[in-house]
């Protein structure tokens, strides 16, 4: 375009005269060229991407699973250590966070580009099973014997063996034992607490600390804390037949409860929710101080414990009645290992699964990060090489074992769009823009229509 | 310019062709496919093919799991009942019809001052230019998202003067509004085809209005604007087709989730939630067509007013 080119002085006005005329007519052709181009752009997609590839006689697998450096690290280490076994496999890995995950992964099944070794949630392994995406590895060679039964059958579904248990955690509240130390609180008792002391511990934290420190974390950001919750009332997420478990009553109660918590500012204000919401790991309110108390998953204390840069206590839920054996908790698989059914390599897949989940120079370099060892054999060869951090969430999962409940039915499809509903609506809530009731109605109505 | 008007005379040269030059002619146009043959290659590969796909996907029930099944009109029936869907054309809806004439009317302000024949002009045009640069750039959403935050910048100003700020994104009654200060914010581009624009009006206009004794508001409003019109018509079209398609600072600054309260859920990203994150392609693809028929209708709306509105001067 001239327009841009021409020299700014004072000579300009004369040349613009010479051109102003026909420059209306062209800009408007332009216009309308830029507005097609525009409408056409707005529909373009993206392409599709590159098949695996395998090099001389070498079989390339790829490898995603979601997490942070210190996992990177952590898996790299294991792959390498694979790798020097097995110098015919060569393992890609890709990762990222959480939230682009499963974005990109839906779009690399739909590309005919899934990777062959996927780090798989329960939230979705259903989805993926029942819609063929995922191998039933119990028709290939991956020992199961020594694995945790419990963390083995939440892998388990019509279409056969579709996730091996990377880890077993557990639903729990973690302690910044720093911030009850200025605040001059004693840290509570987590086997005889109730959900009443959660609330006057945490208010008395928040009164006690500077501006912006809370005493706890608000709930409300995900689905796990609302399943505890259920479970503790007698009712539970979902049902074995794959409907909700719950009434918009129960949820509503919940929502009652967290709003009593912030009045009473035992929790961040509304927005500050929201803002924590964002956050990763290593910038929680735990982490850098600001919280009290929060709601984690147990295998992710160390990273979290290395993020805050000083000890952190694991603590049980609360309950309702003071007994720990009320707290309802229960064995989770953290994560699971799929393999994609449309993988080239099935049996070097297979066997890469068999390593992480059996091999003890697996166990070594993965450690606790993806929650303690189901393999019994692996989890004792290396207790000596875990760091505290570790050793105390292995502790803490060995003392609850006797006071577990049930085991929950396993998420059903659609259940990956839970969370976002149960986030919205807990907003909906703290903004004062929808009474509990309201929120319980509308989130259940969508909840269903969502895994239906 | 030149060679353009020198390729169109070539064209505009009538009188019957011999057949010598019609030989030569087919032999331009052969010349011509190849040359275009790159683009040719890349616009049905990339935009044209998924375009025809995502029709076909709108009428089909597509998991992106499974093969996609033939389902008539469901999702555009579906449409009429979401409600989400219908907040999501709201906060669209807000958005453009706000975010695009504040920022041409900053656009063409700021114009008007750098017209004035300033010292240093192309640093202060490049200054100014820069927003519009980084502006749809992720590491902006993110600065935005930090001086916006509950503790950000804004408040901690605020708070000199005794003022608590909301968390001016996180509050779902100031999100959409910090979104469109981020848009605005991005005047760059229009800024400098206004500033072009100014310097093609004629001078003498202004002289002769000036011995008529015309007064500065009077010049800008019967002369600048008249002359400008065109160029506030391209500005116009292109501002509108681009915001309802934007995406990044809403997908970034809410953290891909539309949020607090479905705020800040522009229509594209319930798009790519649907397609992506819920494994509903077919309604997505439906949803990405209706879009382009409301970009299609505001830009042929577009087209039939400026009749009444811009002047062109030829």
């Amino acid at each position: 375009m001239p327009l841009f080119s021409r020299p700014a002085s004072a000579a300009r006005r004369g040349a613009a005269e010479a051109t102003s005329a026909p420059a209306g007519r062209r800009l408007r052709r332009t216009g309308a060229v830029a507005a097609a181009a525009a409408v056409v752009l707005a529909l373009s997609a993206c392409g599709g991407g590159a098949a695996p590839q395998s090099a001389d006689g070498k079989v390339e697998l790829r490898f995603s699973w979601w997490g942070g450096d210190k996992r990177a690290q952590l898996t790299q280490a294991a792959i390498a250590a694979f790798e020097a076994e097995n110098p015919n496999i060569k393992i890609k890995p890709e990762f990222g966070d959480w939230s682009g995950y499963w974005d990109k992964l839906a779009t690399q099944v739909a590309a005919n580009d899934a990777p062959d070794i996927i780090q798989m949630d329960e939230k979705y392994i259903t989805e993926y099973s029942s819609r063929g995406a995922l191998l039933d590895l119990s028709k290939y060679d991956i020992d199961t014997s020594k694995l945790n039964e419990a963390a083995l059958n939440a892998g388990k579904n019509e279409d056969g063996l579709t996730g091996i248990p990377a880890g077993i955690n557990a639903a729990t509240i973690l302690a910044n034992p720093a911030v009850f130390k200025a605040a001059g609180v004693e840290l509570p008792d987590d086997s005889t607490w109730t959900w009443q002391d959660f609330e006057r511990i945490s208010a008395e934290v928040t009164a006690k600390s500077p501006k912006g420190t809370y005493g706890a974390a608000a709930y409300g950001t995900d689905e796990a804390s609302l399943g505890v919750w259920l479970r503790q009332n007698g009712k539970s997420l979902y049902t074995s037949d794959g409907k909700l478990g719950f009434e918009p009553g129960d949820i509503a109660e919940w929502w009652a409860f967290l709003k009593e918590l912030s009045e009473k500012k035992a929790v961040p204000s509304a927005s500050e929710v929201v803002e924590a919401e964002a956050a990763p790991l290593d910038q929680s309110g735990l982490a850098t101080g600001k919280n009290g108390l929060a709601f984690w998953w147990s295998n992710q204390l160390p990273a979290l414990e290395k993020a805050a840069g000083g000890e952190l206590q694991i603590l049980r839920f609360p309950s309702k009645t003071g007994t720990s054996a009320d707290a309802k908790l229960w064995y989770k698989a953290s994560q699971f290992w799929s393999a994609s059914s449309r993988t080239k390599h099935p049996e070097e897949t297979a066997k890469f699964i068999n390593f992480l989940a059996n091999n003890t120079k697996a166990g070594e370099t993965l450690l606790a990060d993806r929650g303690v060892y189901p393999n019994s054999e692996v989890r004792a060869a290396i207790a000596a090489k875990l760091t505290p951090a570790d050793i105390k969430v292995v502790k803490f999962i060995d003392q609850i074992k006797d006071e577990l409940g049930e085991a929950p039915a396993p998420p059903p499809k659609g259940a990956g769009a839970i969370a976002e509903i149960v986030k919205r609506y807990t907003s909906e809530v703290l903004f004062n823009r929808l009474s509990t009731e309201e929120a319980g109605k509308k989130a259940v109505d969508e909840m269903k229509s969502a895994i239906s | 310019m030149s060679a353009i008007s020198e390729l169109s005379s070539i064209s505009r040269r009538k009188g019957p062709a011999t057949p010598e030059e019609k030989r030569a002619n087919r032999r331009d146009n052969k010349a011509a496919y190849i040359f275009l043959l790159p683009w040719l290659i890349g616009l049905v590969a990339i935009t044209v093919g998924p375009m025809i796909m995502s029709l076909y996907l709108s009428f089909t029930d597509y998991n992106l799991l499974q093969p996609p099944e033939w389902v008539g009109l469901d999702n555009f029936t579906r449409m009429l009942g979401d409600a989400r869907l219908h907040n999501s054309l709201r906060v669209t809806f807000t958005y453009v019809l706000v975010g695009v004439p504040l920022q041409l009317a900053v656009a063409l302000l700021i114009a008007l001052v750098l017209d004035k024949g300033l010292r240093g002009l192309p640093f202060y045009r490049s200054i100014f230019y820069l927003p519009s640069l980084l502006g749809g750039s992720v590491a902006v959403a993110i600065l935005w998202k930090q001086i916006f935050g509950t503790s950000g910048l804004v408040n901690q100003v605020l708070a000199m003067f005794g003022i608590t700020g909301p968390g001016w994104i996180s509050d779902p009654s100031t999100s959409l509004g910090s979104i469109i200060l981020l848009h605005v914010w991005t005047f760059g581009s229009p800024m400098i085809i206004f500033l072009a624009g100014l310097r093609q009006i004629p001078n003498m206009y202004y002289e002769a209005a000036e011995v008529d004794g015309a007064t500065t508001l009077q010049k800008f409003w019967r002369i600048t604007l008249p002359m400008l019109s065109p160029i506030i018509f391209f500005n116009l079209v292109l501002q509108i087709i681009g915001s309802f398609q934007s995406f990044t600072q809403a997908f970034i600054v809410s953290g891909g989730n539309g949020g607090p309260s479905d705020s800040t859920m522009f229509f594209t990203l319930y798009l790519y939630q649907k397609g992506f994150g819920q494994f509903d392609m077919g309604y997505a693809s439906a949803m990405a067509w209706f879009l382009l028929v409301i970009i299609g209708a505001f830009t042929a709306i577009n087209f039939i007013a400026s009749k009444y509105w811009v002047f062109y001067d030829d």
